[in-house]
């Protein structure tokens, strides 16, 4: 007898879903099994109300409305923005979590539920960097020395998987999957190894690749999501330098111990492209695998082993 | 004066480099989970108790194809991600053989689509969903590699009796959580859908106590929240719960009218 929870919801632009292996025999595991989603819902509306760039009264967007003066955050948003800052100068701006208006001046203005034009009309100098925001350990505050919309996007989705993760660790075997990040606990439903396949980049029908994983995020970045309208060529990761999209890589996966840090490296490698990003890789000692347009593989050693 | 945030965690964890951005990561991790976790609890009980909604129909396949008069599709032998050899296969093997299977994965990661033209998140290309009945073959036709161009379109009523008939796509469901339960000759399996604003805003297989494995079929609620209807795709291998699983998200919006 098969036994098996699967938890389906739309949030963060996209559609998230996690399931439980188990736990369905009795009426109080019942209880506990959707108790503990519950949970794990309630960090993506949490993670999504603070740091969304597209609601005019998250935190992240109240913050980029006081310039000039350190505004104390919740600890999420100060931590989200730390470890934002961190990848930022780790890899000399290629991940910049600056690039807000500049996403939102590319045509990635658009709130994902209501299809509404979402404009912040934040005068940001053309030239703001992460350099324009400091923060202060002690305080818990964050100042943007220029007017600037932070986008936290790259950090925030896999930041949800991670605390869903954790509300689901109890249950043992359990998956959490947000559009491209997964976090894999235990063994799926036959007591096997979670299988995560990877997309093809130019066709959806198609995995280049399988994994095993377990007690691991996986987190995939390609050049055919969230295309802006009517432009082939723009995508939603970006050179934050020119503004323009990285032509030089389709996809970058990357599997670590967190949702978060797999997606950050993600979006970084993207940036910097097969070369830089694959060495970033190593430095830090992350799997992950590269795709080009062409439809070459650069890996980090031992990317494919369990 | 304006020392870059970046400067100061870096200096906060020591020397750069190395494993220190995991590490930094892992502690916001921890941090973040540890300054909200009290708040979550409050949320653990949003749910109302499965039993005191749960109501089993007496048959659950037959009153949900009345209410919602769409005959069940001919199963199509589709499934993302799956070569059909392979899912041909599939059907009736022990749990334990099917990671052997070429191609059968639990999960793919593929960057997340824009969620206004898809927000699929198995491999199904982009498509807006579909409008509600005659369509949806075609959907899963489009898909197919020429070979298994599918068999019969489904039996489904003409586009006219299909406008009166209910399967909304918006507006007409009531907010509210629903459960409804489809019956196969493998077992039952009990959805819930999750109403808000007239938008299925969530679904689950709240229960699946199908004799064969249920992942085959956990790909399935994401594309009821995504077409916003139970016009889900088939499963081969798994045609009994895909279309279980179909009558209990019909039966589950039914009662949500």
């Amino acid at each position: 007898m098969s036994d098996l929870f699967v938890h389906t919801f739309a949030q963060m632009g996209t559609v998230v879903s996690m399931q439980i292996v188990g736990h369905g025999t009795s009426q109080r595991a019942r209880r506990d099994r959707t108790r503990g989603i519950n949970r794990a819902v309630a960090w993506f509306e949490r993670i999504e109300a603070v740091c969304s760039r597209f609601a005019a009264h998250s935190e992240l967007r109240q913050l980029s409305t006081r310039v000039g003066m350190a505004v104390p955050v919740s600890p999420l948003l100060f931590e989200a923005v730390q470890f934002a800052l961190a990848v930022a100068d780790e890899t000399h701006g290629a991940f910049d979590p600056t690039v807000g208006h500049r996403m939102e001046a590319r045509g990635f203005n658009r709130e994902y539920r209501s299809g509404d034009v979402v404009q912040s009309r934040i005068d940001a100098p053309d030239d703001v960097s992460y350099r324009d925001v400091e923060l202060d350990v002690g305080a818990r505050t964050i100042t943007l020395h220029r007017p600037l919309l932070l986008d936290l996007g790259a950090v925030a989705k896999g930041l949800a998987v991670d605390m869903a993760a954790r509300e689901l660790a109890p249950f043992v075997n359990f998956a959490v999957d947000a559009g491209g990040d997964v976090f894999l606990g235990g063994h799926n439903a036959e007591g096997g190894t979670w299988t995560v396949g990877i997309r093809h980049p130019r066709d959806a029908t198609q995995m280049l690749e399988t994994l095993q994983i377990s007690e691991r995020a996986v987190c995939t970045s390609g050049d055919y999501a969230r295309h802006v309208p009517g432009q082939v060529a723009a995508h939603h990761i970006m050179q934050p330098l020119t503004g323009a999209s990285t032509t030089t890589v389709a996809s970058v996966t990357v599997v670590a111990t967190s949702a978060m840090i797999a997606d950050a490296f993600a979006t970084a490698a993207f940036v910097l492209g097969p070369v830089d990003g694959l060495a970033l890789l190593e430095r830090h000692e992350l799997r992950g695998m590269i795709v080009t347009p062409a439809l070459e593989r650069v890996a980090t050693t031992g990317f494919a082993d369990a | 004066m304006k020392s870059s945030s970046a400067t100061s965690a870096s200096t906060r964890t020591g020397k750069r480099g190395s494993s220190n951005l995991v590490a930094l990561g892992s502690a916001t991790v921890l941090a973040v989970y540890a300054a909200g976790f009290m708040r979550t609890q409050v949320a653990a009980s949003r749910f109302a108790d499965e039993s005191a909604v749960r109501r089993s129909a007496p048959n659950a396949r037959v009153s949900a194809a009345t209410s919602t008069t769409v005959a069940p599709a001919k199963p199509v032998e589709v499934s993302a991600g799956f070569t059909p050899t392979v899912a041909k296969a599939a059907p009736v093997t022990k749990s334990t053989t099917r990671k052997d299977i070429k191609g059968a994965v639990d999960i793919v990661t593929q960057s997340a689509k824009s969620a206004s033209s898809a927000m699929t998140v198995v491999s199904t290309p982009a498509t807006a969903p579909p409008p509600p009945i005659a369509s949806a073959p075609a959907t899963v036709a489009a898909q197919l590699p020429p070979a298994v161009q599918a068999p019969a379109p489904a039996p489904s009523p003409a586009p006219l009796s299909a406008a009166a008939a209910p399967i909304p796509l918006g507006p007409p469901y009531r907010d509210g959580m629903f459960f409804g339960r489809g019956t196969s000759r493998h077992g039952d399996i009990e959805a819930m859908v999750e109403i808000k604003d007239g938008r299925i805003i969530s679904a689950s297989i709240s229960q699946c106590l199908t004799r064969y494995s249920c992942s085959w079929i956990a790909a399935l609620p994401p594309q009821v929240v995504a077409r916003q209807s139970p016009d889900v795709d088939y499963v081969s291998g798994a045609t009994q719960s895909a279309n279980a699983f179909y009558y209990a998200v019909a039966e589950a919006l039914s009662r949500s009218k």
